[in-house]
């Protein structure tokens, strides 16, 4: 009898288990995202509608913005320690939606993980409809909570809803230097959603909400799909020739040596070193 | 905003702008507006993230040779272009065009559509 009982149990918290796992993968609710998602030809600006530089019109506060023109004119002369992803720093939120590398999308039906190859960066988008935590220890991708909402009513989801709280710095949007606060309380909030006409295009609404802008700053990424994935080790420090040291960028040599970046740049200060310099 | 700086900042940006578009830094200390063509012997090809390099030995004007490190797009780029870390192998002599560094250093950036093998071969991605 108690051996009955039990297989009854079994069985009854197996079904149980296979109705969850079967909800967790009905696949049929949520739209087809699998693929590589690449960004396409365009430039890497972090508005793909604006060219880079000046020309992205971000809405900064007058002193971002002169933050911002110091950026572009350091890079202009070949300096770029604004820029901590030129010595592979994460890009973290917002900018690992770039794609400099493909992005892969895997949907779960409790989080969205996104992949960015790019620096070897990682998004949860949890969808299980936890609430915000009292605190959060900030990461260079950040928390984020997401929605899945059907627009049309037709059983199916749509669109992800995402915010992102808690991104660490240092970071910026996108190779020019548009810089955050310092103070790293920017919140950013997303759709992310396919293309109706075309379900091999994705785009993602992404809107920034930081002290450094005048107002909420939204810009659409756009991104294509390459249903034949091939995905390549991306390590970013592997062969980085990049060198940020204090305020000034060198590069190397094929041995390892510091080369000069611009004219009459000055080499580092070697006070820590004994020796006397050749 | 005085017209110098204000076209210093918007030409700069538009440089800057323009021949970064494919990596995570930027291509400012590469002097994009004046390219230099070299020939040379491939000492070596780093098909590395995050950018693949081409070390090219370059024989100079009075006999000496001028090792020349040339950074372009990542391998993943360029294996979406067709090529492989096959493509340039040690010995090869080529013909590139190249961004230099703006300090005279010998390095530079180079593009797939720059790339030509001195005996015609083709090169993948470069029509």
């Amino acid at each position: 009898m108690l051996y009955r009982f039990s297989t009854g149990a079994v069985a009854l918290v197996a079904l149980t288990l296979a109705g969850a796992v079967a909800q967790a993968h009905d696949e049929t609710k949520y739209p087809d995202l699998r693929g590589q998602w690449s960004r396409g030809k365009g430039g890497a600006q972090w508005d793909q509608s604006k060219p880079g530089g000046l020309r992205q019109e971000v809405p900064l506060t007058p002193e971002y913005q002169a933050i911002y023109e110091a950026n572009i004119k350091a890079e202009f002369s070949g300096g770029e320690a604004y820029n901590p992803q030129a010595v592979c720093m994460p890009s973290g939120m917002p900018r690992m939606m770039i794609a400099y590398e493909p992005l892969e999308v895997i949907v779960t039906a409790d989080v969205t993980y996104i992949r960015v190859d790019h620096m070897s960066e990682f998004r949860r988008i949890y969808t299980d409809g936890r609430s915000w935590p009292g605190k959060i220890d900030a990461t260079f991708a950040g928390y984020s909570i997401g929605k899945w909402v059907d627009q049309d009513g037709d059983g199916r989801y749509d669109v992800l809803e995402v915010e992102t709280r808690a991104v660490r710095g240092p970071h910026a949007y996108d190779h020019n230097g548009v810089p955050f606060h310092k103070d790293n309380q920017a919140v950013f909030k997303e759709r992310i959603y396919l293309d109706k006409g075309n379900p091999d295009i994705m785009r993602d609404e992404i809107t920034s909400i930081d002290n450094a802008l005048t107002r909420p700053w939204m810009v659409t990424r756009t991104y294509y799909r390459n249903r034949n994935t091939s995905w390549y080790e991306h390590i970013c420090v592997e062969d980085n020739h990049h060198v940020i040291i204090g305020k000034e960028s060198y590069f190397l040599s094929p041995d390892g040596l510091l080369m000069p970046t611009r004219k009459d740049q000055p080499p580092p200060d070697l006070k820590f070193f004994s020796q006397a310099r050749k | 905003m005085p017209w110098k700086l204000t076209c210093f900042l918007i030409c700069g940006a538009l440089v800057v702008a323009g021949g970064a578009a494919m990596a995570h830094h930027s291509f400012a200390m590469f002097d994009q507006q004046n390219l230099i063509d070299l020939e040379g012997v491939v000492k070596e090809f780093r098909y590395s993230a995050p950018h693949a390099f081409i070390i090219l030995d370059v024989k100079q004007e009075d006999g000496t040779i001028e090792t020349w490190i040339l950074e372009g797009v990542s391998p993943s780029a360029l294996t979406r272009e067709g090529w492989s870390r096959e493509t340039l192998n040690p010995g090869e002599q080529i013909k590139v065009k190249v961004a230099p560094l703006r300090s005279g250093a010998p390095g530079g950036w180079w593009t797939i559509d720059k790339v030509n093998f001195r005996d015609g071969r083709p090169v993948p991605g470069n029509p």
